[in-house]
């Protein structure tokens, strides 16, 4: 019998060192910047202006500079909020991708604590409430599909999609429907529109000479430190990293998995509720689509950065950076805009998870006495 | 024009139009699926397969240049996810996702650099003629139901029978059954010998092909008019993988159930003419908020979900290694 075998076996490498790992990323995002050049040389747009005015993000030479500043950190710090958070389920191997879902959640009730309070609480402490309110909202949209995963073996990939679309519809009902108890519309317009929150329900900024704080960004930076900490130091998250390797291993070592999953996946989707209260309470406003896609390219992010946290900084940086930097670019050239971005960051995640296979496998050619079988 | 049936007839016969789409979705992804792979991408492979399926369409003015182009731009897809899950071992959730979004940002990105040079579809004659109604004979004639499903375009008989020659294929040949095996336990298919890489990259495209034919319907069905902020398939893509559930991976049943999902997609817009014509009966349906239609087919698909996994696993049509890389090392 003929035997046809592949001139290499594919054999699990034990690590690869860091030093590859960085290669493949630049790699991959200078990759990315060349499709993405000949495809706008195609267009007719000169690549190399276009990218000057992409990563300088049209901030230098602008008649407010720091006002660009402080648009790039409301973008930034959703996604890297949902980022962190979506890692933490990863880890652990539970397919969350309800983010988009329980970010919506969250920004829909840090709204209704608004609305409802805004009137009648001081600037902190309301800030504080809508944070709580929308951190409880998206967690238990998310904590009742651990629950059910952990009780039924519910597929948890294919449910957290479906309820995205779920909450999605739940808050364009309360942003289309013109009716006495909508609470949440402004009463003055004739066409359905979400009324501003009360001067008391916006986030807190702190000037700093002229650039404005925003108080958000502090407490991102304050959550990726403690996740840091409750990863690396604590049982608790030695626990997930556990359950995440081989949940049997766990249950061995007498660990109650399934009370580690509905309490991990409660914290992941608390924080991306907390995210979408940051978010609503930045801008000021409920909107019917808040979430600018965070719960897909948090995906991406915590991907690219493989879940670590300091590398989990460092691609929503780079993400916000195409994403706004395509905005502002598109001011000039009208036929491009934020989409050019989801292409770049598509191309770079396909080179990733490319460069991936080469750290995690190496090829071993066969031998010819293998051969000769 | 306010006649009851006449309005009840033109409701049923937009489920079946406009739903059309959600049926190629689903039957290529039930075709990928069943080699176990979970591709989330039908978003992004649709899109892709719309917009190049009708630009070559209308710069050949071919209706069947436009059917292989969006396929074969599809199918593309379906290789890139196969390239990197199959052989690179990617993530597979990770990858589709990253598909949706890399598919619709090429989408946008081709359309808006078409700009002025964008073709409109009447330039297109046989593009126009080739989604036009075609009335089967002596069956067309049949009162409602003939207008309802025997005067649709080609391209809805064509859909249907793709439906039903994927069915046949996945139940009653060898290569179909195999495929199943390598859906299921790609251990044991290798041992016996079945090709698991070449089984899942054949069925990784010719499904993605699939979906890309639903785009192209899409592109179609508005008449080719490009807008910089919707896309065409404006959440088809995650329909279909719902009613990938909802139809329990059977190729008949998803039929069934685009015409169960399309029934609640197009109320949202009958909802008012259904109302007026039948005041009596169907006067609640006005006061059914949209938002709802809209939320139902997701709804459905996450109770069907839940349902099928409180119930025993007996029966259900998911293959056991849905999602799961086959390393053949690991066997």
């Amino acid at each position: 019998m003929k035997n046809h075998q592949p001139l290499f076996h594919v054999v699990k490498r034990d690590h690869a060192g860091p030093g590859n790992q960085a290669l493949a990323y630049v790699a991959a995002v200078a990759l990315a910047l060349a499709v993405g050049a000949v495809l706008l040389w195609v267009q007719g747009v000169e690549p190399i202006t276009f990218y000057k005015q992409m990563l300088t993000m049209g901030i230098p030479g602008s008649r407010y500079p720091w006002r660009a500043v402080e648009n790039f950190v409301r973008l930034f710090v959703p996604l890297l909020i949902t980022s962190m958070a979506l890692a933490l389920a990863f880890k652990m191997r539970f397919w969350n991708i309800g983010g988009e879902g329980q970010f919506i959640m969250g920004a829909f009730w840090a709204g209704f604590a608004a609305m409802k309070l805004g009137d009648s609480l001081p600037r902190p402490a309301m800030v504080l409430v809508m944070a709580a309110a929308g951190a409880l909202g998206g967690g238990l949209y998310g904590v009742f599909v651990a629950a059910l995963k952990v009780r039924f073996g519910t597929n948890e990939t294919l449910l957290t999609l479906m309820l995205n679309y779920v909450a999605l519809y739940f808050l364009q009902f309360f942003a289309e429907t013109k009716t006495d108890w909508n609470f949440f519309l402004d009463p003055e317009s004739a066409r359905p529109k979400f009324a501003k929150f009360p001067p008391n329900a916006q986030m807190i900024t702190v000037p700093i000479g002229p650039f404005n704080l925003n108080l958000s960004l502090v407490a991102a930076a304050a959550i990726c430190v403690i996740l840091y900490i409750y990863l690396n130091y604590t049982k608790r998250g030695y626990e997930i990293s556990v359950v995440g390797d081989s949940p049997n291993t766990a249950r061995y070592a007498g660990m109650k998995v399934g009370r580690i999953v509905i309490r991990t996946i409660f914290l992941s989707a608390a924080l991306i509720g907390l995210a979408g209260a940051f978010h609503v309470s930045s801008a000021g406003i409920l909107s019917a689509s808040p979430t600018n896609d965070v719960g897909w390219t948090g995906i991406v992010v915590a991907w690219l950065a493989k879940l670590n946290t300091a590398g989990i900084v460092a691609a929503s940086l780079l993400i916000t950076v195409l994403q706004f930097g395509c905005q502002a670019a598109s001011a000039v050239y009208p036929s491009i805009d934020a989409n050019f971005a989801n292409l770049l960051q598509g191309v770079i995640l396909f080179t990733v998870l490319a460069a991936d296979f080469f750290t995690r496998f190496k090829l071993v050619p066969r031998s010819g006495k293998e051969m000769a079988k | 024009m306010n006649d009851p049936i006449h309005v009840l007839t033109l409701f049923f016969f937009n489920i079946v139009l406009v739903n059309t789409p959600l049926l190629y979705g689903t039957v290529g992804e039930i075709v990928v699926e069943k080699s176990g792979s979970l591709d989330l991408g039908v978003e992004g492979t649709m899109a892709v397969g719309a917009i190049f399926g009708y630009l070559a369409g209308c710069a050949a003015n071919s209706l069947l240049v436009g059917l292989v182009v969006s396929f074969l731009a599809a199918g593309l897809c379906g290789l890139l996810f196969a390239l990197l899950t199959v052989s690179l071992q990617a993530n597979q959730n990770v990858t589709g996702l990253t598909i949706t979004t890399f598919g619709l940002g090429l989408y946008f990105f081709v359309g808006k650099g078409m700009g002025e040079r964008w073709p409109a579809m009447t330039s297109a004659d046989s593009l126009v003629k080739g989604f036009s109604a075609l009335e089967l004979p002596l069956l067309s004639r049949l009162p409602i139901l003939g207008k309802v499903f025997f005067s649709q375009n080609g391209l809805v008989y064509l859909g249907i029978a793709i439906a039903a020659l994927v069915w046949w294929y996945l139940n009653f040949t060898k290569t179909g059954l195999r495929l199943r095996a390598v859906g299921e336990n790609p251990g044991a298919a290798d041992s016996v010998g079945v090709n698991i890489l070449l089984y899942k990259y054949i069925h990784l495209i010719a499904g993605s092909g699939i979906m890309g034919l639903g785009g192209f319907y899409m592109a179609l069905y508005m008449s080719g008019s490009f807008e910089g902020s919707n896309c065409w398939i404006n959440g088809y893509g995650w329909i279909a993988i719902a009613l990938v559930i909802f139809a329990n991976w059977c190729p008949l049943l998803a039929i069934l159930g685009t015409l169960v999902f399309g029934f609640f997609n197009t109320l949202q817009i009958y909802a008012g003419p259904l109302a007026g014509a039948f005041p009596g009966a169907l006067g609640w349906l006005n006061v059914i908020p949209a938002q709802l239609y809209k939320a139902l087919p997701f709804l459905i698909t996450a109770i069907v979900l839940v349902a099928s996994s409180v119930r025993s696993r007996e029966g259900s049509g998911q293959p056991a290694a849905l999602g799961l890389n086959y390393f053949r090392e690991e066997r």
